[in-house]
């Protein structure tokens, strides 16, 4: 037993794993988990936060936080005021039709003509209306109040997500845009791994993670898979997809009760086997039928949710977007045909308030004639009693006191309001073909019919599916309730097996991603479209191929606006080709022996080309304005100013561009895109130097916006051409018509009065004194290159216009100018709107709604 | 979700079930356990030593190695005959799973428990058969062994792959990344649940889930 002991005596002696001796070389140490953001469980919420708030915080999070809580207030007041007034004033008292017998004086108080608090409350208690109303707000409210909680918990967490992992102080963030936020998201992937199975994110994945169930919606609409259209019988095909519809297509398919995806991430194994299609689609369509059913059960509440909702979402909308205050919108479906694949929905609501003003006019190019000589007879008698009113009141007050006086006078001045809307501008010239050309360089998409069509009323009522009446869409979102069954029930249910047939043949497993539609990888083989420049590399079939050159379209974009992505080989040969031809296009055409080459056939942007280079092209505008940011030269770095001053120069290259593209068929649209897409850099530094940090990406964003409108219509161009097989059209002789339609300041129209316009606002810049410098540069610039110069005199004058024309639509603009503001050939009141008889009815919604949007709840 | 997942599948007789099971379980986690982590000075640590035992299988030509500790043996084992268990009373055809999930917690502030996010999950589907006679059973005893083989030898290589796995911890952070209860041996935090038949389970949890993060979505 001894001995025993002696040979174990060791591990006794010092009790520990390691052998003694080896202690010291076995120290481990241990890495610790630096921050708490590696591997998330749920990257796809987490990368949506992060966008959202990226895009929402403009002033940080207190205000994003005060705005909401306010939100809830106002929700608070609403409901209980309409309550209040509903029930609890003697309008008999107010209306003085009822006296008060009061001892000391005659005088009526308001507070007099308020019921009793047991009397009021009687009447509500009595009032089933009522009771379910408050009810269903009480719920709506508590709701919002949960919600408004977790979000602050959500807040918090992004925020130190921000502070520790991406290293951006809080004071930096207001500045900061998506692309920079995503930078260094797929920087921080190498340290941290937020994604484990990959140790690199590209752009891509993000996007894919964000937009995973948007782009199976987008993909199908682009098939006409969802039933959206439908032909009636009086009013033709009619467009009708409202948010209350597209919840329940997302109930259906991504989320619901036995949807087709397993979680946020995997469709169900079964529906990826394509053995018992048939079954899957019987289960679905029975499905189908009772969320249908539901739908229908549920119907009153969903109403009342849906105001209340709408209340919210148009506060929402207005705070994010100015340019739905119009009377006009994007529709719903209009969204959705018009984005790309993997387009983030600021990304989309940019560009489409881009082109809100040429739509808006577009429109406003159908007014019947029967209609305008109606109101015009109409406004002038309606305008000689308001008139005569107006001139007794002048004379003496007293005439107000006589009964419905007043009244009178506000109708008048409401119904002349609504005639002039009928009534086209004098100075309005007829030229739907070229604004509809400028509405395609934003919107990027249009059916082929439309091209050549532009002046038909068909295609105008085409048109109006993707921008409404505001009025419209609050009435269609009102029907939704009860619509959204009857569609399901009779329409979507029919559609079952070729939606199990749709998501089984275009979803892709993604390593790190998970499933995702597979046109969203923007896969020029399997989507592309011969019709759309893909000719020869594509194999889709007909039913792989998207419509109307979306994968092409999305593509560009996509690889436009983040530069840094990486696409796969042929993707990128794809890319560099069309790249590659559109700028020779450029150059070709303009015969002016720039030392600038633009046929680098790398995938990077233009924007980048121009911006590598040494920009030898120090024409007049260069020169000029290089001397006009000088007076900030202090504050601003070199990159800086030679952006700002590129403005003007990457403007006459486009203008280069459209030249060309004049001897092809357009006219100067190309241009007027430019007219409409651009900020001025000019004009963001002028405003505030707080924002010179911002510049170089704002800068960045506008050129790169303008560089997909140019490929957008130089793709539609080409796709005509090869549908069609035939010579381009010339439409020399619209350019002036163009010319005097489009509003180009008058400022722009003549070189020397421009220039000394623009000198004086540099005095807003928080420096002075031009830097001694750069003005000699500028002088021999000038002189050295007055070959060149002649041709840029002559062509950058309508870029220049349109840059600083438009400069209020750029969604990140820190302090974005009232939409108003450039609006000024319309007096705030004058809708210009397009007959139909079914109009006039809205018209009245709609001057409720541009005054005052609060009001017509109340009127409901 | 964030996590990878293996799929492994095996064919078995009944009284298989529990030795196969075992033998792949154990072989995920002799890969996926340390020794016991000895906290020295400031920022450093050593690691304890772990032993391995072969261990033969009475029904299977098989033999596996595994953890010499038996106070995981006796957990497993535990999770291992539940889910014999269900699986022989549940009377369907012998279709199950067992899923080890390797997670990781993340500390959260009050109102909310802790999460636990999952980073590797291994499935592993069980088809259980009948066999008529002897003869049938010796053959499947040899075949079902080679397979096992295979298996372990497809564990071996995704653990050799290099992928993520959870960064060494600090002493205070220990627990968020290790199963520190045990004595002897030390593996990263697991769990294991399993499931019979391909049910509809998992759709009616994740839809409730969906529906309030859903409304409750910024």
């Amino acid at each position: 037993m001894a001995h025993f002991d002696t040979e174990y005596q060791r591990l006794e002696a010092s009790y520990s794993d390691s052998p003694p001796g080896e202690e010291n070389l076995l120290m481990h140490v241990p890495e610790g988990v630096k921050s708490q953001w590696h591997h998330i469980e749920n990257l796809d919420l987490f990368f949506q936060r992060i966008s959202f708030i990226t895009l929402h915080q403009k002033n940080g999070f207190t205000c994003m936080l005060l705005g909401e809580i306010f939100e809830l207030v106002q929700l608070l007041f609403v409901v209980g005021f309409t309550v209040f007034l509903a029930n609890c004033v003697d309008y008999d008292i107010l209306f003085a039709n009822k006296f008060v017998n009061h001892t000391d004086s005659s005088k009526v108080t308001l507070p007099d003509a308020f019921l009793p608090v047991d009397v009021c409350t009687a009447r509500i208690r009595d009032n089933a209306f009522v009771i379910f109303v408050l009810t269903i707000s009480g719920v709506f409210w508590l709701h919002r109040l949960v919600k408004f909680i977790y979000n602050v918990c959500c807040y918090w967490e992004i925020r130190s997500f921000y502070r520790n992992a991406l290293k951006m102080t809080m004071s930096e963030l207001p500045y900061a845009t998506w692309q920079e936020v995503q930078a260094r998201i797929v920087e921080i992937q190498k340290e941290h791994q937020i994604c484990i199975h990959k140790k690199e994110l590209s752009e891509l994945d993000v996007y894919h993670r964000i937009l995973r169930f948007k782009n199976y919606m987008v993909a199908m609409v682009n098939k006409s898979l969802l039933p959206v259209k439908f032909q009636l019988p009086v009013l033709g095909e009619y467009v009708f997809y409202t948010r209350g519809l597209k919840y329940n297509f997302e109930l259906i398919f991504f989320w619901g009760p036995g949807s087709l995806f397993e979680n946020e991430w995997s469709l169900k194994p079964e529906y990826k086997r394509g053995g018992n299609r048939h079954d899957l689609a019987d289960k679905l369509a029975s499905r189908i039928l009772w969320i249908g059913i539901a739908n229908l059960l549920l119907c009153p509440v969903i109403l009342v949710w849906q105001i209340l909702y709408a209340f919210f979402s148009y506060t929402e909308v207005i705070k994010r977007e100015p340019g739905s205050l119009g009377a006009r919108c994007w529709s719903l479906y209009g969204r959705c045909y018009l984005r790309h694949f993997n387009e983030l929905d600021h990304e989309l609501m940019s560009r489409l308030s881009k082109g809100y003003k040429a739509a808006f006019k577009y429109m406003n190019c159908f007014l019947s004639p029967l209609l305008t000589v109606l109101a015009k007879n109409v406004a002038f008698f309606a305008g000689s009693l308001l008139a005569v009113l107006i001139a007794l009141t002048i004379y003496d007050e007293d005439v107000l006191a006589v009964e419905h006086v007043l009244s009178s006078i506000t109708l008048l001045g409401v119904c002349i309001t609504i005639c002039r809307s009928f009534i086209p501008d004098k100075h309005m010239v007829f030229c739907p073909e070229q604004l509809l050309r400028v509405i395609l360089a934003h919107i990027h998409y249009m059916p082929d019919h439309w091209q050549g069509n532009a002046h038909r009323s068909e295609t105008r009522d085409q048109f109006s599916q993707l921008f409404q009446y505001k009025a419209v869409l609050i009435l269609e979102e009102l029907l939704s309730p009860v619509v959204t069954p009857i569609i399901l029930i009779f329409c979507l249910r029919r559609k079952s097996l070729e939606i199990i047939d749709f998501f089984r043949n275009f979803t892709v497993e993604v390593v790190g991603v998970g499933d995702t539609c597979s046109f969203a990888q923007m896969d020029i083989r399997q989507h592309g479209h011969p019709a759309w420049m893909s000719e020869g590399k594509t194999e889709a079939s007909i039913y792989q191929q998207a419509e109307d050159g979306k994968t092409e379209l999305s593509l560009m974009h996509f690889a436009i606006t983040n530069p840094q992505w990486q696409p796969p080989q042929e993707t990128t040969h794809f890319l560099s080709q069309l790249k590659e031809r559109v700028h020779r296009e450029v150059t070709g055409h303009t015969g002016d022996t720039h030392q600038y080459s633009l046929s680098e056939s790398e995938p990077r942007s233009l924007i980048a080309n121009l911006l590598a280079g040494p920009s030898t092209l120090g024409s007049v505008h260069f020169a000029r304005d290089a001397s006009l940011a000088n007076h900030a030269a202090t504050a601003i770095n070199d990159s800086a100013s030679a952006l700002r001053s590129l403005s003007p120069v990457s403007g006459s290259l486009y203008l280069r561009g459209s030249l060309s593209a004049v001897q092809r068929g357009h006219t100067s649209t190309i241009s007027k895109a430019m007219a409409g897409s651009g900020t001025d850099a000019r004009t963001v530094s002028s405003g505030s130097s707080a924002w010179e940090g911002q510049l170089t990406s704002l800068v960045l964003s506008e050129y790169a916006s303008t560089e997909m409108s140019l490929h957008a219509l130089y793709m539609h161009e080409f796709h005509k051409q090869q549908s069609r097989g035939e010579l381009p059209r010339h439409t020399w002789h619209r350019q002036d018509s163009d010319e005097s339609s489009d509003s180009i300041p008058d400022e722009v129209r003549s070189e020397p009065p421009r220039c000394s316009r623009n000198l004086p606002r540099s005095h807003t810049f928080p420096t002075t004194a031009p830097s001694p410098s750069d003005i000699p540069k500028s002088a021999s610039d000038t002189s050295t290159n007055t070959r060149g110069q002649e041709g840029f005199v002559r062509t950058a004058r309508v870029p220049m216009g349109g840059w600083a024309d438009d400069s209020q639509a750029v969604p990140r603009y820190p302090e974005p100018l009232p939409e108003e503001s450039s609006d000024d050939e319309m007096p705030p009141h004058i809708h210009k709107v397009c007959p139909s008889m079914s109009v006039i009815f809205f018209l009245f919604f709609f001057y409720c709604l541009y005054n005052k949007y609060i009001y017509i709840f109340f009127f409901f | 979700m964030n996590c990878r997942s293996e799929v492994l599948e095996v064919t078995v007789e009944a009284r298989q079930v529990e030795e196969s099971m075992l033998a792949l379980l154990h072989t995920i986690l002799l890969h996926r356990s340390t020794g016991k982590f000895h906290y020295k000075k400031e920022g450093t640590y050593s690691i304890g030593t772990v032993g391995t035992q072969d261990i033969d299988c009475d029904f299977i030509d098989f033999t596996f190695v595994r953890v010499s500790s038996e106070e995981l043996d006796r957990v497993i084992r535990k999770a291992v005959s539940e889910f014999k268990d269900a699986l022989s009373v549940s009377g369907s055809d012998g279709m199950g799973q067992i899923c080890l999930e390797f997670y990781q917690k993340k500390k959260s502030r009050w109102p909310f428990s802790d999460e636990c996010i999952p980073w590797e999950v291994w499935s592993i589907k069980v088809n259980v058969v009948n066999l008529a006679n002897e003869q049938e059973r010796q053959i499947c005893r040899e075949k079902v062994g080679e397979k096992l083989g295979e298996k372990v030898i497809n564990v071996v290589e995704v653990i050799n792959r290099h992928e993520y796995l959870p960064k060494m911890p600090t002493q205070s952070e220990v627990d968020n990344v290790f199963d520190t209860s045990l004595k002897d041996v030390q593996p990263y935090l697991y769990k294991i649940t399993y499931q019979i038949t391909d049910s509809l389970g998992t759709s009616v949890s994740t839809t409730v889930r969906r529906l309030i993060k859903d409304t409750l979505a910024l």
